[in-house]
């Protein structure tokens, strides 16, 4: 188990470091620098833009989300869960199940009140 | 393990060449030229020549850590797939939630890039594209938890192994086509590339030009090959093969999903993504959950 | 090393934008079959400006403003839509990596606005918003159209040259997020001859925006398009000018060979309240002869 830390920790450092380098020689080779304002505009297809793009930008999918992090909390159960479950047998499928079917009448109400819409 | 580094690199490289040939070779299926091996590498030392600007205030840092994070995250995937008897690069108990960390990291990859030029196209492919993929991770977990029942074990070198006797591919169908939906959503291709698409001039993208451009597209190719290798390993029994030895098989069945996945990618309409958001919800998660009390039941009988 | 990432590089095909103009757009949309050039979805990944046609006078502004955002160094290619322009492009590609040919920019070297506000980057004013923080003001909020949340509006024109509406259409839209809240031409597209109305032609922009560009070749040569989800992918009753007349039934009628006889909407009222895809697809739904006819009656209207 040591072993792995330490190989993973090692692997980890030497790619974020390869990352680093290539970085550091695309900014010394004076990449990304805008030249003129012209040049710098957004592109609209020849039009104008009237503010900077960066907003408050409306996320319709938000109410989506929300549902989405119930089931991502499943999941995180779902991982003990799986490496036990032939131990375990039909009672482990049934208390899943469970969940399941909870979560599916989240699902059900959140359909109902247009979640799914784009809204 | 000075094996598995170098044929991780050799993976991401070589296979990156691959999945570009693919891709220029796939237009042949619909009566169009199919452009040889040399074709890739001539557009990207066509990329990497050309020239690029910066846009009004970018977020600097944003716009050269996206690729990188991308690129990264493509070599940290791969490196839980085990190449042979030896076991992978990274020999974990939980592979699989390494791999799921991966793809999650991938989606702010994604938005980095799109908020980073500050212009409205890339932020709108960028907003869009965590709409979708945020949902697409949930039926990728199931597959993959699916897949680990049998083996008893996160760790994908276990559940390469469980899969000596059939591969998860015939026992559990359902998996590998939704884990190729998953794929082509982290490889923004074909049906799932909201971030990228022509519709937005090229979404995330559309400020990008020269070497920047070449890094993105480089380290989606890369993202394809970890992808491809991780769906070879938890499907098609990863290194697992007679006569030939494992890191070969591994390649080849590495080479068969890209391939897969590059097709798909070019045969399948997009929609517009209020409508696939619930496409996921409703036939997407329904699906995934069926798959998995399948793989449960038949683990238990 | 150098010299052979160039001569790699001049394998690759020419990286070229289009801005089409009047009767220019079945010329362009040959080119994406063309040996040797790659048309660009945006002027940041590409080398030369292709200008098609002769672009008439209000629009000249937009494609300076196109031109200066090909990175330099750049070059011009005009285009009268005759023969196959890979020869001389690839000239003037050799021309530009020699150093000849150079188009420099055409507009001057000024910030949009100048920079004034309280503060050192130019922000400051209306508590914490307002000013102009590097030459551009934040976008404030606004209504919505769909909730009742109120966000920013982001507004900005969109024109004459984007590569996902038809040539020569100027929006000025309000968007919330992604969803289109306000909607108005500012200039009709270009006139285009009768072949870009084919209904061949037609079918094969709308799959391209689908993202079937191997599918949208074989419709453009009057071929069936062999792709999984391409008439379905466009959500029922979307886009519909009367019952039962929706963009999938359109769709279904090009592929068919039917060129139908749909009369377009304004823009104007057709757009707010759709999804920026959605509200792309709607535009290419509808043939370039009937969109310009609409855009042009509802001016007139406007102006009786």
């Amino acid at each position: 188990m040591r072993r792995f830390r330490t190989v993973s920790v090692v692997v980890f450092i030497i790619y974020l470091a390869a990352a680093l380098v290539l970085a550091l020689m695309f900014r010394a080779a004076g990449y990304w620098r805008a030249d003129t304002a012209p040049q710098a505009a957004p592109f609209l297809g020849g039009g104008t833009a009237r503010t900077h793009a960066w907003q408050r930008f409306h996320f319709r999918a938000y109410t989506m989300t929300l549902v989405f992090i119930a089931f991502e909390m499943e999941m995180m159960f779902m991982y003990p869960w799986a490496v036990v479950f032939v131990e375990e047998g039909v009672k482990a499928m049934a208390e899943m199940g469970m969940f399941l079917a909870i979560l599916s009448i989240g699902i059900l109400y959140g359909w109902r009140e247009g979640i799914f819409a784009w809204e | 393990m000075m094996i598995a580094a170098l044929n991780l690199l050799a993976m991401l490289v070589l296979g990156a060449w691959l999945a570009a040939t693919f891709d220029r070779m796939a237009p042949a299926l619909w009566g169009g030229r199919a452009r040889g091996p040399l074709a890739a590498l001539a557009d990207g030392a066509a990329m990497l020549t050309r020239p690029a600007t910066g846009t009004e205030k970018p977020d600097a840092m944003l716009r050269i850590g996206a690729p990188l994070l991308y690129l990264v995250l493509a070599a940290v995937g791969l490196a839980v797939v085990p190449i042979g008897p030896a076991g992978a690069l990274i020999e974990s108990p939980v592979g699989i939630v390494i791999w799921g960390s991966c793809e999650a990291l991938i989606v702010i990859a994604v938005f980095m890039h799109g908020w980073a030029p500050n212009s409205p196209f890339p932020l709108i492919g960028a907003y869009r594209y965590a709409a979708i993929a945020l949902p697409v991770m949930l039926p990728s977990m199931f597959v993959l938890i699916a897949a680990a029942i049998p083996a008893e074990s996160l760790s994908v070198t276990a559940i390469v192994e469980s899969q000596r006797e059939v591969w998860n591919v015939v026992r559990q169908p359902l998996g590998l086509p939704l884990f190729v939906l998953v794929g082509l959503t982290l490889t923004l291709r074909g049906p799932m590339d909201y971030a990228d698409g022509l519709d937005l001039a090229g979404g995330t993208s559309a400020e990008q030009g020269g070497r920047g451009r070449a890094l993105w597209q480089m380290a989606r190719l890369a993202m394809l090959v970890a992808f491809s290798g991780m769906a070879a390993a938890v499907f098609l029994g990863g290194p697992l093969g007679p006569v030939l030895p494992g890191p070969v098989w591994l390649w080849l069945k590495t080479a068969l999903i890209m391939a897969v996945v590059v097709v798909l990618g070019q045969a399948v309409g997009r929609t517009p993504p209020a409508n696939m958001l619930k496409l996921l919800w409703v036939f997407g998660l329904p699906i995934s959950f069926l798959h998995l009390v399948a793989a449960g039941a038949l683990a238990l009988w | 090393m150098g010299v052979n990432l160039v001569s790699l590089a001049r394998r690759a095909p020419v990286s070229v934008y289009p801005c089409i103009g009047p009767e220019m757009l079945p010329a362009v949309e040959a080119l994406w079959q063309a040996r040797g050039i790659r048309l660009s979805a945006t002027p940041r990944d590409a080398e030369i400006l292709l200008v098609a046609g002769e672009i008439p006078d209000d629009a000249r502004p937009a494609l300076d403003r196109v031109h200066d955002q090909v990175p330099p160094p750049r070059a011009v290619h005009h285009w009268a839509g005759d023969g196959d322009p890979h020869d001389a492009l690839v000239a003037l590609r050799d021309r530009l990596a020699r150093g000849e040919g150079l188009s420099p920019d055409r507009q001057p070297d000024e910030p949009p606005n100048e920079w004034r506000g309280k503060g050192d980057n130019g922000q400051g004013g209306k508590g914490m918003m307002g000013g102009v923080p590097y030459g551009r003001p934040m976008a404030m909020t606004d209504d919505d159209l769909r909730d009742g949340l109120a966000l920013d509006a982001y507004s900005a024109q969109f024109g004459p040259f984007a590569p996902m509406l038809p040539p020569g259409l100027v929006l000025d839209l309000t968007l919330q997020g992604d969803v289109i809240v306000k909607a108005a031409v500012a200039a009709p597209p270009f006139p285009q001859p009768p072949e870009a109305s084919r209904p061949a032609a037609c079918a094969a922009r709308l799959l391209r925006l689908l993202g079937l560009d191997g599918p949208a070749a074989r419709v453009a040569a009057g071929r069936s398009p062999n792709a999984f989800f391409a008439v379905r992918a466009v959500p029922a009753g979307l886009g519909a000018a009367a019952p039962g007349a929706d963009i999938r039934s359109r769709l279904r009628g090009w592929l068919a060979d039917e060129p139908g006889t749909y009369q377009a909407p304004d823009p104007a009222q057709m757009l707010p309240g759709l999804e920026w895809h959605e509200a792309v697809l709607t535009l290419a739904s509808y043939t370039p002869d009937a969109l310009r006819l609409a855009c042009l009656a509802a001016a007139e209207g406007r102006a009786a």
